[in-house]
């Protein structure tokens, strides 16, 4: 057992025992030697299974929406999460009194299945939490990575291979709806694609239909991405989603920058929700 | 061949000349009063674009313009007043920085940039108008049907040989 599993543990005990929070959202082991799911503890017994280790790779955030009834929520909360309560807090979905934020400064994680450091972790900006009630650990240097490198090596092909490429994406697209369900900016009570009567989606099953929610659901939260790669993890076809995610906040920041990202502040308009007067004018 | 829907695309089949479909959509404080104007005063322009008015181009929902591409639509012009200039005070200053995203995020995804334009145009400018509609007809003709946009086998056939590698 590691030295953050321990004083999670431990934390997560004392506050559910003193009635501070209803419920912890944490992790806990699987089946397998290193399966972990989003785990919700609220009893101090339940809290002895919590795990936090490399291979925590879900985002454990947004479980904390749906139990808000229960009271005060804790969460185990890395860079991601951290910035994704930011994201509910400037969404108006959550309110800074009504979650227990325990930071946990993040060594990176894995997966489980090669052993590789995790995608979205390689394109990580912030391992430390950005807010915190308390911190468990010491805090790790910031990554320095570039995150647009795999978006700049894509640009390099030419509007065909690009419009071929996609198309083929949009074609192997499934239309779970796992990339929705999985992301953090996406609260909406009744999405766009679930609108029946608007009809904003198709019935038919075609790649058409399938780049139509693709980018929709791309624009829809491109403002206000978190960078997480929740989506990109969560795909069952393994599509390169954040490809898109990358491209709208990188134009973003030169557009109308600079802008450091979604989630990194708990308030403030998003960037396609304001505007100044001497924005850049292209369209003359 | 598709079905003919007006005169004047039964016309163009018969000559085998390409006749494309434009969308534009006008704010209706400007660009659709410039188009009234274009009008008035007589002056030619092609019957090639459908004029949707709209309240303000603050009101388009890019959601619009991706479905009336995939629907039969070769272009899509997207018009407002001038910034500074709405009618709602600020309705276009959104509509720009919302199109400025959504325009890159489409050619990213390999679309030409001429289907997809953006103009502003106050209501006293019938010759903008009128030259906007001529130029990005003719820019929409140059390119053809939106299925000449459809990848070649070559490209296709690459892309497949290295997949795996983006």
């Amino acid at each position: 057992m590691n030295d953050a599993t321990q004083i999670v543990r431990e934390r997560a005990t004392a506050l559910l025992a003193d009635g501070t929070v209803a419920a912890v959202v944490g992790w806990a082991a699987g089946r397998g030697d290193h399966d972990r799911h989003v785990f919700v503890a609220r009893t101090p017994e339940e809290a002895a299974l919590l795990v936090a280790d490399q291979y925590c790779g879900a985002l454990a955030a947004k479980r904390v929406l749906s139990l808000l009834d229960e009271g005060k929520i804790a969460l185990v909360a890395r860079g991601c999460e951290s910035r994704a309560v930011n994201r509910f807090m400037a969404d108006r979905q959550l309110k800074r009194d009504q979650v227990h934020v325990i930071g946990w400064p993040c060594p990176g994680m894995l997966d489980p299945a090669t052993g590789d450091a995790l995608k979205r972790c390689t394109e990580c900006q912030r391992r430390n939490p950005v807010l915190s009630d308390e911190v468990v650990g010491d805090p790790v240097p910031e990554p320095e990575l570039d995150r647009f490198a795999e978006l700049e090596r894509f640009e390099q092909k030419t509007p065909e291979e690009r419009r071929a490429f996609f198309q083929d994406m949009y074609e192997s697209c499934i239309r779970c709806y796992a990339c929705r369900n999985a992301c953090p900016c996406c609260t909406c009570r009744v999405c766009f694609v679930d609108q029946e009567r608007v009809g904003w989606m198709g019935e038919e099953f075609t790649a058409d239909q399938a780049r139509y929610y693709g980018t929709v659901r791309a624009f829809h939260t491109g403002d206000r991405c978190i960078e997480c790669g929740e989506c990109q993890r969560v795909c069952p076809q393994h599509l390169p989603l954040m490809l898109l995610m990358h491209k709208q906040v990188r134009d973003i920041d030169g557009l109308f920058g600079p802008y450091p990202g979604g989630g990194m502040e708990p308030e403030g308009p998003d960037p396609l929700r304001t505007y100044h007067t001497d924005d850049l004018e292209e369209f003359m | 061949m598709p079905i003919a829907e007006t005169a004047h695309e039964a016309q163009g089949q018969a000559n085998e000349e390409f006749r494309p479909k434009i969308l534009a959509f006008c704010c209706n404080w400007c660009t659709y009063a410039g188009a009234d104007l274009a009008g008035l005063n007589r002056m030619n322009y092609p019957a090639d674009v459908k004029v949707l008015r709209v309240p303000c181009s603050g009101r388009v929902n890019p959601q619009h313009v991706l479905r009336a591409l995939q629907d039969g639509c070769d272009g899509v012009l997207v018009c407002g007043c001038h910034p500074g200039d709405c009618h709602y005070s600020t309705g276009n200053y959104y509509a720009k920085r919302r199109m400025m995203v959504f325009k890159r995020l489409l050619e990213f995804e390999g679309l030409p940039p001429e289907r997809f334009q953006i103009r502003w145009i106050s209501g006293s400018e019938a010759g903008k108008f009128r030259d906007t509609i001529v130029q990005v007809t003719d820019d929409i003709k140059k390119l053809g049907p939106m299925a000449a946009d459809e990848p070649s086998q070559a490209v296709v056939a690459a892309l497949r040989a290295k997949e795996g590698e983006l």
